[in-house]
This record gives C-alpha cells, structure tokens and sequence, in this order.
C-alpha cells in the first residue's frame, strides 16, 4: 500500500473507479438536494431551531464528505471491492419485487409458493419432490403458522375465486 | 441491599412460565442465526423484531436480548468444526479452535467456548447490576444539553472507529441522520422529505431498512454458491475436556472477561474488536503462547469468553446512559423504542419491573444457553448440513414476513429491497454500515435533544459548552474526531475488524 501511494503520481487520477466516482457524484447530489430542501423547511423560526437546521446540517457534511472523498481518490484511488454476482443481484432483486407487487392480489400463499419454487426449483435445480415439499412448508405452511402460532396475518388473496379456496 | 431485592423482584417476574419460554426461544433462534454464516446478529434480530411486536414489552425484550447473546455463542460452533466464523465476533477463534478440530478435540474446543462465554457473560451481567443505580442516577442529572453531548460522542467513536475512511463512516453516519428524519419532524410537525408520499409520513421503518442494508444486501454480495461442507458433529464423550485443559483454560477466561468488559463500555467498540485483543493477551501473556496457533485452547477460551462479556457488558451503556455501543444493541435499542420503553436512566424510575426482569433474564439465558449448547452441537451441526439453494429462498421467505408484518404493509417489502440494493452499493464502495445503523436509532433522539436545549438557551448554541458536563463531552467529541491528525494510532487490530 504504502510503496504504491508513492509511486502513483498525479497522472491515476484516470484510475480512479468509475463505480466510486458515481458514489461520489450520488452523495454529492443527494447532499445538495438535501440542503436546498432544508433550506425551503425553514432553519431558523422565531421559536428556535427549525425543522430545516438539523438536516441542513447532515445536507452540508455529505457534500463535504463526498469533495473529501474526490480529493483523497484523486490522491490515492482506492481498490475497488471484486464485482458481484450480477445475476444472482437481478434474480433475488427481480424476483422479489414481482412478490412484493402481487401478495395482495394472489396472497400471501400463492404469491411465496411461486416465488420459493422459482428459488428452489429453476435456481436452485432441487428436485421437484424436494422444491414442492420445502415451498409448501414455506408458503402455506407459514401462512397457518403465523396466523395461529404468533397471531400474524399474512395477507390473503384479492380475487374472491382464490380466496374461496382458502388462498 | 435494594438492589438485590428488585433483582429479585426480577427473577420472579423473569421465571414465569412465558417468559421462560421466551428466553428460551431467544437462546435458541439466537444460536441458529449465530450457527448460519448468512446472516449476522444486526439483521437477525431486526428480522425478529416484527415477530415480537405482539407480545408484551418485558417478553419481547428477554426474547431480543436472548437472540442478542444467543449469537454470540452460536457463532463459535462453524468457527471450530468448519473454520468459517458464523459471526464476525469468532473470526479469531477459527485459528485454534479448527486447529483442534483437525485433531479430534473438536468436543473440548466447544465445551471450553460455552463455559468461557457463559463466565464472561455471567459477570459481565453482575457489572450490570451492580453499575444500574449509580449510573442510573447520575443519568438523571443529564439534561438535553448533556444527552446531545453524550450522543456525540458516542457517534464520534464509532465514526473514528469504524473501517478505514473516516471519511466513509461520516458519509455512513450522515446517510443514517438523513433516512431517520424522513417523516414528520418531531417538534414542529412540518412533513420532511416525504416526496408527497403519506406512506412516508410516519417514517421508514427502521426495521425494514436495517434488514435491507444488513440482510438482504449480505444475501445480494454473495459470489459463488459453495458446496456445502461436510460436518461431523463430535460425540458425547469427546466433549469433555480434560483437567489439564481446564486448568489451561481457567486464566485466558479471565483475561478474556477483563477485555470484553472493559472494551464492552465503550461506545463505537464491536466484540470482534475484543475478541482480537483477547487472542492477542493469550499470545503474549500465556504459559502456553507457543502452541497458540496450533491448536491451544487458550486461542478459543480467551476470544470467546471476551466475546460474551463484551455483549453483556454492552447492555450496560443502553440501560443506564440510553447509549447503543454497537450497531446490534442500536436494533436493540429501536426494539425497546417500539415497544413505547426509552432505555436510560429513567427505565429504572418508570419501568423498573420490566428492567429488573430483563436484568434477571439474563443470568437465565446465559446458563440456557451452556445447557443448549453443549449436548445439543449435533442439532447445530445438521442445520449447518442444509444446501445453500434451500437455505437462501428462506431466508429470504423470512426477510420479507419480516418486513411486511411491521404495518402490514407491502411498501415496506419495497423499502426493504430499495435498501438492500442501497446496502450492496455501500459495501462495494467499502462503506462501513455500523455508523449508519447507531444514527438511525439516535437520529431523532439526537435532533430533538438538541432543539431542545436550543429552546432552552433560545438558540444559543453556547449552551453546550457553558454547562461543564456538556463541554468535557463535546470536547471529548472533537478530540475523537480530530485525533487522526493528532497521529494518535489505533490499536491495528481496529483496521482489521471485519464487522465494520
């Protein structure tokens, strides 16, 4: 670490990474949204502090933080973490979103069965008795395990043909 | 002697059958979360908190508290038999203790991890006892000035603490403040950063962000799919060390109940932190430091016996000063906040009964969990045997029943996911997220302790440096931060601390 930072001169400013430079421009933006935003909340009323003063504040050390952090890149750029493991990422993130919107149309039991079999079955490759067995506990047998065990109900489904079926 | 007579007030009302139960049940889904490497103690006990939220304040909280400490015996069962700590905290244990594994100790090691951690655990919670009214009362004497101040201080630690950048844990921190000021802004009533929706009016549930960024986030990091490692869990018979072992095992305990301790009252101080220190007292001070390594017990019973105290010994700045010293006590502390009880100096004036039987759960769980531990390390074992392609559609079936059942509401699934992508962000950026979770919880306290005392002084912030106690703090507050450029080193052992 040390032996490299004196090595690198000015010119790795272009090694910086491009993931930690759209890190920086994000705070940045996030911080200077912020701040306008506090400013429109008021900082200071006649009372005392206002609403806006404490996230003024927060506003202004993550724009500062975040020019900090350019100069210190600029300097010495950071190594960036190993990538991810991009489908895994847009699997997870996919399948979770599409059970987050359909739970209270199809219900809780309908909706987390699909989903575990997508999980167990297509991803996981499991067998088909042990993906069935595993997503039924996890769906339906959750679903009854909740409600009666710890008196949380998980939503049922919207559509009154599925509901009739217990679903 | 009142002391003793409400703690035990508290074994009476912590010895119900129900709260037994509970404790019982904490100690034991506490060790699965510690015994699974996916999930840590921060998401774990965010992920139980909604399942809790319908039980009364005094069980919910000895079943958190159980989960708490639980973890941190069960951490230390894959960090022997399979040289991957479950938990950041016994990281340091799997240099001896699979060592002994390779040699078929692997029985002793473990046995040897449950008493040193239910010594720490035990005396660290007679520290608490005995630290409760003291503390408590000079607690008493603070007002908004001096809890801003204290706020500052304990945030300031951990920003210095915390990873390699202080730059990056201030950006942690900051992020916290922020996302805990969405909502309606406790003095005024003015809507914050709502963006028009009414969802966000009443804030975003902390729980749904906590496991977004610790759980679903670590899910998300994972590379490759590992094949599941075979383990054997060790019979009965090997469990039982022998004298010499004892005996070996008897001084690194204390040492590790020193540290623990000691570190555990500071702020900003996470238990890997102490279980590093403790392995490094065994390789200086021990009688058997050349065989640390390869395999001594003193390697497992030193960390683990800090590893215990420190947790217990962390409970003593929530209960007494209402200050979280790591981020799993933090989700500890916004589980207290649901259940309508302000951990500090006043839980012992308002809530008294509720506080004492949490203190007496504690002796209780300790000893559960050197029962549960030992006989039953094949139970441990065989859920260790379960495929990761099974395991991670559950967890994620848990995360999100998790994370509905808060409002019972769905847009907290979608916050959960929105911060786990978040979460994934931050620790590619090498983000450290402990600051942020502590700003979370102390967010609003810290906003409105310091309006507070600006109405008090009507807006002079010359408040927090006119009264004496507020000025050493604030004062310790700027030292902290400022003290890279003073070159004060960290101990190295901080750099390495993978919880951070």
């Amino acid at each position: 670490m040390t032996t490299e930072s004196l090595i690198t001169k000015p010119e790795s400013a272009i090694r910086v990474a491009p993931s930690v430079l759209v890190g920086i421009g994000a705070f940045a933006a996030v911080g200077v949204y912020v701040l306008v935003g506090s400013v429109e909340l008021n900082l200071w009323t006649s009372l005392g502090p206002g609403p806006g003063l404490f996230p003024f504040a927060m506003g202004a050390v993550l724009v500062a933080m975040a020019v900090l952090w350019l100069v210190q890149e600029l300097r010495r750029p950071s190594e960036t973490a190993e990538g991810v493991d991009r489908g895994l990422v847009v699997a997870v993130v996919l399948s979770l979103t599409i059970l987050a919107a359909l739970m209270d149309l199809l219900g809780f039991q309908l909706s987390m069965f699909l989903f575990l079999m997508y999980h167990l079955r297509l991803r996981g490759r499991r067998s088909w008795v042990s993906s069935l067995i595993t997503a039924l506990a996890g769906s339906v047998g959750a679903f009854y395990a909740f409600n009666y065990g710890l008196n949380v109900t998980l939503p049922v489904s919207a559509f009154p043909l599925l509901n009739m079926i217990g679903l | 002697m009142d002391t003793l007579n409400e703690l035990m007030g508290g074994f009476a009302a912590a010895m119900t059958w129900q709260n037994l139960l509970f404790a019982f049940l904490g100690c034991l889904l506490g060790t699965i979360i510690g015994v699974l490497p996916g999930i840590g103690p921060v998401a774990g006990v965010a992920l139980l908190i909604p399942l809790t939220m319908n039980l009364d304040a005094t069980g919910a909280i000895i079943m958190l508290c159980a989960i708490f400490y639980g973890t941190a015996y069960g951490g230390t069962i894959t960090s022997v038999l399979l040289n991957t700590p479950g938990e950041a905290a016994s990281a340091i244990t799997t240099i001896d203790g699979y060592a002994m594994t390779k040699v078929g100790k692997a029985g002793a090691a473990l046995t040897i991890a449950a008493v040193g951690s239910f010594v720490g655990g035990t005396i660290a919670t007679i520290g608490l006892v005995a630290a409760a009214k003291p503390l408590g009362e000079l607690g008493l004497l603070v007002g908004p000035p001096e809890f801003f101040a204290l706020m500052v201080v304990g945030i300031s630690l951990l920003v210095a603490l915390a990873g390699k950048s202080m730059v990056k844990a201030v950006i942690s921190g900051a992020l916290g403040l922020l996302i805990a000021m969405v909502g309606i802004d406790p003095v005024a009533g003015a809507p914050r950063f709502t963006f028009g929706m009414d969802r966000l009016l009443d804030g975003v549930s902390f729980v749904a962000v906590i496991v977004g960024v610790f759980g679903l986030s670590e899910l998300l990091s994972h590379r490759k799919e590992t094949a599941t490692p075979t383990v054997h869990a060790p019979n009965m018979r090997a469990l039982l060390p022998t004298g010499k072992e004892w005996r070996r095992s008897a001084p690194a305990m204390a040492r590790g109940t020193g540290i623990g301790f000691g570190l555990g009252l500071i702020p900003g101080m996470t238990g890997s932190v102490s279980s590093l220190l403790a392995y490094g007292a065994e390789k200086k001070f021990s009688r058997h430091r050349s065989q640390l390594g390869k395999g001594a017990i003193e390697g497992v019973a030193g960390p683990e016996t800090a590893n215990n105290a420190h947790a217990n010994a962390a409970l003593i700045p929530l209960f007494t000063l209402g200050i979280p010293a790591s981020p799993t006590i933090a989700v500890l502390m916004g589980a207290f906040l649901q259940q309508g009880l302000t951990p500090g100096p006043t839980l012992f004036t308002e809530h008294s009964e509720i506080a004492w039987a949490i203190i007496a759960s504690l002796f209780i769980g300790n000893l559960l969990l050197l029962v549960l531990n030992v006989p039953l390390v094949g139970l441990w074992t065989s859920i260790l045997r379960v495929p990761s392609t099974i395991l991670t559609p559950l967890i994620l079936l848990f995360m999100v029943i998790g994370a509905y059942t808060i409002n019972f509401s769905v847009f907290d699934v979608f916050v959960m996911i929105g911060f786990g992508l978040l979460g994934l962000a931050l620790r590619h950026l090498d983000i450290p997220l402990a600051p942020m979770v502590l700003t979370l919880v102390l967010g609003p306290l810290m906003e409105r302790s310091l309006r507070e005392s600006l109405e008090i002084s009507q807006g002079d912030f010359g408040i927090f440096t006119s009264r004496p106690i507020s000025a050493v703090l604030i004062g310790l507050g700027i030292l902290i931060v400022f003290s890279p450029l003073l070159k004060f080193r960290k101990p190295k052992a901080l750099n390495e601390d993978p919880e951070t």
